[in-house]
């Protein structure tokens, strides 16, 4: 059931960004709302059902870009399994904890998406200027997560507690 | 082997989700894809919610934007008034120029041939990545699109038709992605050169220009129309930061795409070949 809101969830935020980024004519940067998703399934999830969650939104993204297959998924579980490494240490149920991981998320996903263009490109061309809007995309992404935290939170009320702290 | 399997489970899907996308895609290279059936019934899915979204919002600006539109009208109009009659006569200049053109024409035996029509289409969407950049268009297979298809608007060349999407949409390619290559001509100099894409919305390069060519900032870059997908002599944008290292082949420059691809609304679709020009009889008529 989680994993089909969650599915279904990406797909939605991916029409929606599609029109909105094109009507408010954002180029350099575009809004990684998906990796939202992928980083509260590393949070939250366990690690199959995270893992199949991640690869459909990666799936996803990969659908809607048109363009080369596996780059997302392989980066969207990648990402997904980074984000479960670190939640053995830092508990992120707090909003603005969350965001930050989005934000560090996207700045790493970026990079990686960078560097593997990079790699099958055939001229490398682009690499360096869309790292350019990397730090506005991870702002952008930490504050859509911030925004995105109580409708995620629902998808998840069992896991909720009253306190939120760094350290379990 | 099957206690190894379950006792492993877990580690082996994780794996494999992890390590099969990345060697498809490394071994797909740079190559696009061709939409799946699963692939299709996405699309499928969001193509109308594009369509949804894109009209409210278009139809709540307008609203707005008329409304806003009424302030000034009347003095709107007087100026309309005035520019109409000076393009009535400018373009009856204009006939009298174009019947003067058929006449030398025919006494040349010289016949124009348009293959098909071009095709309107409405922009519903963007991808979802900074590192590819496409747009979605509201026209697909059924209407006559083709893949390969230049699309431009009147400003100039936007890109071309990369791939179809279930529901009647295609996704377009733009001239600044970074797998977009177009052939050139320096419309004053007539120097021959290739439009590289550069990605991340950044003005487009200027490759294969031999460091002593005709080239300075502003000049207009056209189509040459010898890349077999673009007719010759549309506008791609215009040259600027000509730079001339010295002992380089090559010189740099980047090309400023003239059609503003961050505000594109409506595009037209072209044949591949729009116009071709062919000589009715191998002399002059004398």
């Amino acid at each position: 059931m989680r994993f089909a809101a969650t599915v279904g969830l990406a797909l939605l935020f991916l029409s929606i960004e599609s029109v909105v980024t094109r009507q408010l004519g954002l180029e350099v940067t575009r809004l990684d709302v998906t990796l939202a998703l992928v980083v509260f399934l590393g949070l939250r999830a366990a690690t199959l059902e995270g893992a199949f969650g991640a690869f459909a939104i990666g799936y996803l993204v990969d659908v809607f870009t048109g363009r080369p297959t596996g780059l997302f998924p392989f980066l969207a579980v990648l990402t997904f399994l980074l984000t479960r490494m670190l939640s053995s240490f830092v508990d992120a149920r707090a909003r603005g904890l969350f965001a930050l991981l989005c934000g560090a998320s996207a700045l790493v996903h970026g990079l990686l998406a960078a560097f593997f263009s990079w790699l099958t490109s055939p001229s490398g061309g682009g690499t360096i200027i869309s790292l350019t809007g990397l730090p506005l995309q991870a702002l952008l992404c930490a504050v859509s997560a911030a925004l995105l935290w109580p409708l995620l939170r629902k998808l998840d009320p069992a896991n909720e507690r009253p306190q939120a702290g760094m350290l379990r | 082997m099957l206690s190894l399997f379950k006792r492993y489970r877990e580690l082996l899907i994780v794996g494999a989700l992890l390590i099969y996308p990345l060697v498809t895609y490394l071994s797909s290279g740079h190559r696009g894809r061709e939409p799946n059936v699963v692939d299709r019934a996405v699309l499928f899915v969001s193509a109308p919610v594009q369509r949804l979204l894109t009209g409210g919002i278009e139809s709540t600006r307008g609203g707005v934007d008329g409304y806003i539109a009424l302030r000034g009208a009347r003095d709107e109009r007087d100026r309309c008034v005035a520019d109409l009659s000076a393009t009535r006569a400018d373009l009856n200049a204009m006939h009298e120029a174009k019947a003067e053109n058929e006449r030398l024409r025919a006494a040349l035996g010289y016949t124009e041939t348009t293959l098909e029509p071009e095709l309107a289409a409405r922009v519903i969407g963007v991808n979802a990545s900074p590192h590819y950049i496409s747009l979605r268009i509201n026209r697909g297979e059924g209407d006559g699109v083709r893949v390969g298809m230049p699309v431009l608007t009147h400003d100039g060349v936007v890109g071309q038709v990369s791939r179809f999407v279930v529901g009647g949409a295609a996704d377009v390619m733009l001239i600044t992605d970074p797998g977009s290559r177009l052939g050139a001509i320096v419309q004053r100099s007539r120097v021959r050169a290739t439009a590289v894409g550069a990605g991340g919305g950044a003005p487009l390069k200027l490759d294969n220009v031999l460091h002593g060519d005709d080239v300075v900032d502003g000049d207009v870059l056209i189509t040459s129309g010898t890349d077999g997908l673009f007719p010759k002599g549309l506008v791609i944008g215009k040259v600027q930061k000509v730079t001339r290292e010295a002992n380089a082949m090559f010189l740099n420059a980047e090309i400023a795409p003239a059609a503003d691809l961050r505000r594109l609304e409506e595009v037209l679709l072209l044949p591949s070949t729009l116009a071709v020009v062919l000589p009715t009889t191998p002399e002059v008529k004398r």
